[in-house]
Formats: structure tokens, sequence, C-alpha cells
């Protein structure tokens, strides 16, 4: 055996054949190789796409589609499943929220996806939405920058998506996003956002959102897309740093290593609150914005209240 | 000198970090937990290549291996 060669006798091979593995998972634990990994995740996103029905015929789905890791392998993902759906189409939108020397990059990026995948594909940006980037809007008030890019991205993103006529929305949002959200939510005793339900949203008033790769971890996605040389090597946004998810984020792949199956735990708890709670106790009941029109829960929507306090 | 490092006396396993910097370390053979372990990087948070190849974090590098560490950035 030459040093540098591949793996020794006796080493780890694929769970499920025999070549050499690029991963390892757990719950089950098993090492898979690259063409076994693209078939696991193919599938366990199209089992929770089947399972939870989200995506029914005729659906038009708009794709929130960043250029990053898990929006590209959504995407991706997606135009492989979409032959076996009966008349769905995709369309992928990317929001510009304007942040200097991040964003620039990551749209490049997006747009030399759905070239090569041949995908419709709309950019809209937050100058168009309330006529300044998200830089000029953060100026002083960066520690809050999540939570406006946050608001923001959703309304550019369900008004974008509704201009294409989509009747979905899909979110590149995963397992260790789920788990993060979970936590976060209970630190700040947020136990409306706790339990907003998980899957499709079903009130008539929004594009239901779907997020098909919910059971699928993170470091799964990066491996997903490095062995088909797909992985975006783009820069982390400069103002995550500032946020408690990052802490968090941080928290939880530490406890995972220690203790597999931690984060699966916490959305399985979290279910398990979501099935037994009464939504309309704790809830506002949905109204109309003041402003705007647009669905809310108090008397003016997010998108008015920060409009408001950034004075425009 | 131990064993291992005799077996390999002339390599160097070359370890490119997150931030592109490189550390160059012997060849002894060492499994990537550990070697992540001893660069205070958490396995979950990156994915390692070896020689190009993306390889389990259970997997051994030895020789003049080069293993490449790229952080999974957050979000997209
Ligand atoms: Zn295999
Ligand atoms: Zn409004």
């Amino acid at each position: 055996m030459k040093p540098g060669e591949d793996a020794p006798a006796g080493a780890e091979r694929c769970s499920l054949c025999g070549e050499l593995p690029v991963i390892r998972m757990s719950g089950p634990d098993r090492h898979l190789c690259a063409a076994h990994l693209i078939a696991d995740l193919e599938e366990r996103a199209a089992r929770t796409i089947r399972e939870r029905e989200l995506v029914r015929p005729h659906d038009r789905i708009a794709v929130a589609f960043s250029g990053g890791k898990d929006s590209t392998a959504l995407l991706i993902i997606l135009s492989r499943l979409l032959p076996a759906w009966d008349d769905v189409s995709l369309v992928a939108i990317t929001v510009d929220e304007g942040i200097a020397g991040y964003r620039d990059d990551t749209i490049r990026a997006a747009e030399a996806v759905t070239k090569k995948l041949d995908i419709d594909h709309v950019c809209v940006s937050f100058t168009d939405l309330v006529g300044d980037d998200l830089d000029t809007l953060l100026v002083g008030r960066e520690t809050q920058a999540c939570s406006v890019c946050g608001i923001l991205r959703r309304k550019a993103l369900s008004q974008a998506a509704h201009n294409a006529g989509a009747t979905k929305i899909a979110t590149g949002h995963n397992l260790d996003d789920e788990a993060q959200s979970v936590l976060m939510n209970t630190l700040r005793g947020d136990l409306p956002r706790l339990v907003r339900t998980s899957d499709a949203d079903s009130h008539d008033c929004f594009i239901p959102r779907i997020k098909p790769l919910a059971d699928i971890a993170e470091k799964e996605i990066a491996a997903y897309l490095f062995v088909q040389d797909l992985f975006p090597f783009l820069p982390e946004c400069p103002y995550t740093r500032h946020a408690l998810r990052a802490e968090v984020r941080s928290m939880l792949s530490s406890l995972e290593q220690k203790h597999p199956g931690t984060m699966r735990n916490l959305i399985r708890s979290k279910r398990t609150i979501e099935k037994q709670v009464d939504r309309s106790a704790i809830s506002e009941p949905l109204r109309c914005c003041l402003q705007c029109g647009d669905p809310c829960s108090g008397e003016f929507c997010q998108v008015c209240m920060l409009r408001k306090s950034l004075g425009k | 000198m131990n064993g291992h490092a005799q077996l390999f006396p002339t390599h160097t396993m070359k370890i490119i970090l997150p931030d592109a910097t490189i550390q160059e370390v012997p060849g002894d053979p060492a499994s990537l937990l550990v070697i992540l372990d001893r660069l205070g990087i958490n396995p979950a948070e990156v994915i390692v290549s070896r020689n190009g190849k993306l390889v389990p974090e259970d997997a051994v590098a030895r020789g003049d291996d080069e293993i490449r560490i790229i952080r999974i950035a957050h979000g997209g």
C-alpha cells in the first residue's frame, strides 16, 4: 500500500456496494459512495414531498433560489423529480438584498445554474421593493440584520412568486435549519412561531410554502453537491455573525456530533407539541394590513411596520 | 521516532484549512476525526477531501496525502 493510495484493506466501504465511501451518515449508521449518496438524498426528498403532499398536479413551484448550497441542491433535486409529476413547472426566484462583496458572486452562480438546468429565472431586489439596498438600510442597526432582511426577503419572494403565477413557494431549509429554529423559538419564548405549522400553510391569502429538504442534514447537502462538482464555494453572509442563529448553530452541531439524533429529536418534540396545541388560542387571528392590505396578525404587516421605522 | 514515522520517513501531509492557509504535518496515518479534533474543528461543520476526493470523517490520511477542509457556509 503506497501512501496517497485509496483506502487500505479493511477500511469502510459503501454499505450498499463495494465502492469507496464519501460520507458517513447516522440514523441508521452507514457509509455511502457518491452514487448512493445522490440516490439516497433524491429519494428522501421525494419521500418528504410524497408523504406530506407538498406537490400537486398542475403546480407551478417558485423556488427561492439564492445560489447558495441549499437552494442549489433544492433546484437540482426538484428538476430531477419533475418528469415524474403531472404538469408541474418550476421558476427560480433570486432576491438581491444588496449586500456588497457577497451577493454579486452568488447571483452570478445562481444564473449559471438556472441556465444549465434550463429553468425560468426571475431576479428581484430590495431596491425595487423599498428603494434602498440592505447595506444602506442597516447602517447603525447591524444587529437586526437577519430580521430586517428576513421580513423584506419574504415579501420580495411572495410578490415575485405571485407575479410568476406560482401556486407553491419552495425553500431550501434543511434539517439543521429546522432544528435551529425550534431551539431559537424556544429560547425566545416564541410559542406561536414554534408551533407555526411545518408543512404547507393552508391560508388562502398566502402562497403555500414547502420545504422539500427539511429531512436532509446540511452536511449531506454539501456532500451531495461536492461529489457532482456543484458545490458553490461562496462566502458566508457577512451579517450572520451578529445573529443568535450562529450561536445556536454551533451549539447544536456540537451536540449532534456527540449525540447523533439530537436535531431530529428536537424536531420530533416540536411536531408533537404542534399536534397537541390549539393554535388559535395562542396566535392572533389573521387580518388585513391597514396600510397595504396584505394578510397579517396585527393592524399593520411587518413590512409596513419596518418601512415606518426606517422612515420609508 | 515511532514506527509509523519510519514507514514514511520523507512524507509530509498537507492540510488546507478553510481559510486557505496550509499546514504541513508528518505523514503518520491518522483518522480525519483526530486531525479535525487537533485543529479544533467540529466535523459537522465541514466536509473534507483527500487528494481531491470527498471522504467520510472516519477515513484515514497518511503519507503525502493532501487534505482539504471545506467549511459549510450557513444559508443558501
Ligand atoms: Zn455505493
Ligand atoms: Zn402592510
